[in-house]
């Protein structure tokens, strides 16, 4: 079924999604999407799509998925530079409602329905849904889906959807967003969208107010509900966590926040397609998952990483670069077994998650080195119960230095050069470090 | 045990400084018992920060010593967490 099938199924009255553009009904959107699908007709097109409106992005989604051979789903925050080369390696024209590009060799359409004049041969096929990663140590990447495997685990009861409010309060683009989405839409729920850019207090306020059900946010950010007054307003079913780390003290107090709702926490990648979610309140996951498959989903532990096995996800990034093997997805979680669960430790790769904003150390100790009274430094985590993590660093002085003005020093020093997120909020002063037989600083703590 | 004045007053000072050094300077709002702490201007990262900088000050970090479910909202309900939660 392609997504306009879904949406056309749906009662035509029914609200399908509430914004700053005002109500869209599953009919409306069917309407718009039929119509404009109408006049193109299939195509071995692959086409970007960059619209910062999710109501304009959704009808281009619905009338090309089954007629074009890949749609790319890029975020709107993307620069122009990143957004023309993530397009140059994936994709035959450019759909978009921004005015800055200029710097690519593709044709830059407004209208979707512009694609009528682009030659192509023609081919039948099934669309690939092509998802952008985070690129947290560089370019995004591009990894290939297609409608089918990003909807297996969503639930497609339209008795139950039809009661449901869902809030969005992630990037559409990204893949924890695309999943909000497509939830809402493929059961015949109502989606409410906040503007991303307003305070969270009149998001939270939105939300209330069109009698928000199910709700989906980082753990960060649910600290932050939890911390504001606007959570009083919530009266939620279903609580997600994603994203990050979700902890038990967070998961806690969700819990006694909204007493009548399911929590779940999802483990999901856009590399490893949508996980598995955990719904006993608890941190991690269940140590029998292992060996018995949540949802299908199969795991494994190696070297204290954590695989899982998906063989719906194209097996390389397009434009190069493995990402699973034999059909195992290294995630570059560290877990550890603790008590008959498997718990979330950290990144492989060393790479901070400062309430979804990441830090990679070496940056931060490159930095640090440039400092005249700094001799050697280690950037590691330091676990936080409000963001999750933040930046710490061990610092070896040069001699004679004082401690305390040192400490003050190193952070304007930082501060100066580093975004916010990425000044150590801790500063130990050590007189040795640990090195390894190559000389390099030992990483691990 | 810390008395519930001493750990007032540190958390009172070294809100300050950090919502100093994340507001470019700014001098900190007065604080009242029922002032919302991340209506203060201090964003969640400033308020992970304080955090971090008071576990340093006074040895313990109350949410992971905490039995409770809770994230504190006001100023006041975040000095009770801190008084309620010292460690044994």
């Amino acid at each position: 079924m392609t997504l306009l099938d879904h949406i056309g199924g749906m009662r035509p009255d029914n609200v399908a999604l509430v914004g700053g553009w005002g109500r869209q009904d599953y009919g409306d959107l069917a309407a718009r999407a039929g119509a404009l699908r109408e006049r193109l007709s299939p195509t071995g097109l692959r086409v970007f799509l960059n619209l910062s409106d999710l109501s304009e992005a959704l009808v281009a989604l619905a009338a090309l998925d089954g007629i074009v051979d890949a749609v790319v789903l890029s975020s709107p925050s993307l620069d122009e530079a990143t957004l023309c080369t993530l397009a140059g390696v994936s994709a035959d024209a450019i759909i978009t409602d921004r005015t800055d590009l200029h710097g690519s060799d593709l044709p830059v359409l407004r209208d979707p329905a512009e694609l009528a004049g682009l030659r192509s041969a023609p081919e039948t096929c099934s669309t690939r849904w092509i998802m952008t990663t985070s690129g947290t140590t560089g370019r995004p990447k591009l990894v290939e889906h297609s409608l089918e495997s990003l909807s297996r685990t969503t639930r497609k009861d339209r008795a139950r959807g039809t009661g449901q409010v869902w809030g969005l309060l992630y990037d559409y683009t990204r893949f924890a967003g695309l999943q909000v989405v497509l939830q809402s839409l493929l059961s015949g729920a109502r989606l409410v969208v906040p503007e991303a850019d307003s305070p969270l207090d009149d998001r939270l306020a939105l939300l209330s107010a069109e009698g928000c059900t199910h709700l989906s946010a980082t753990p960060t950010l649910w600290r932050k509900i939890l911390m504001s007054r606007a959570v009083d307003g919530l009266a939620l079913r279903q609580v997600t966590l994603g994203g990050e780390i979700a902890d038990d003290a967070v998961l806690r107090a969700l819990a006694r926040s909204f007493p009548e709702a399911r929590i779940s926490h999802i483990f999901a990648s856009t590399e490893a397609g949508v996980g598995f979610s955990v719904t006993d309140g608890k941190a991690g996951f269940p140590e029998s998952y292992l060996t018995d498959p949540p949802q299908g989903i199969s795991l494994k532990v190696e070297d204290g990483r954590l695989f899982v096995h998906n063989d719906r996800v194209g097996p390389a990034y397009v434009g190069g670069g493995d990402i699973a093997c034999d059909g195992w997805v290294d995630t570059g979680d560290l877990v550890a077994r603790r008590g008959g669960r498997i718990v979330f430790l950290g990144r492989g790769s060393g790479v901070i998650n400062v309430g979804g904003d990441k830090v990679v150390p070496e940056e931060v100790e490159t930095v640090l080195l440039t400092h005249p009274e700094v001799h050697m430094a280690r950037v590691y985590a330091k676990t936080n119960p409000i963001m999750g993590a933040l930046v710490a660093a061990d610092v070896h002085p040069e001699p004679g230095s004082d401690p305390t003005q040192l400490r003050a020093s190193l952070r304007d020093w930082c501060a100066a050069r580093l975004d916010r997120h990425k000044v150590p909020a801790v500063f130990r002063m050590v007189d040795q470090f640990r090195t390894n037989a190559a000389g390099k600083i030992e990483r691990s703590n | 045990m810390s008395d519930a004045s001493n750990i007032e007053q540190s958390i009172r000072a070294l809100f300050a400084e950090v919502y100093g050094t994340q507001n470019a300077g700014a001098p900190a709002p007065e604080l009242k018992d029922e002032t919302v702490l991340l209506e203060t201007g201090l964003d969640s990262l400033g308020f992970a920060i304080l955090v971090t900088r008071l576990e340093e000050e006074l040895d313990y970090d109350p949410f992971s010593l905490s039995t409770e479910a809770y994230y504190p909202r006001t100023f006041r309900e975040f000095v009770d967490f801190y008084v309620a939660n010292q460690p044994a």
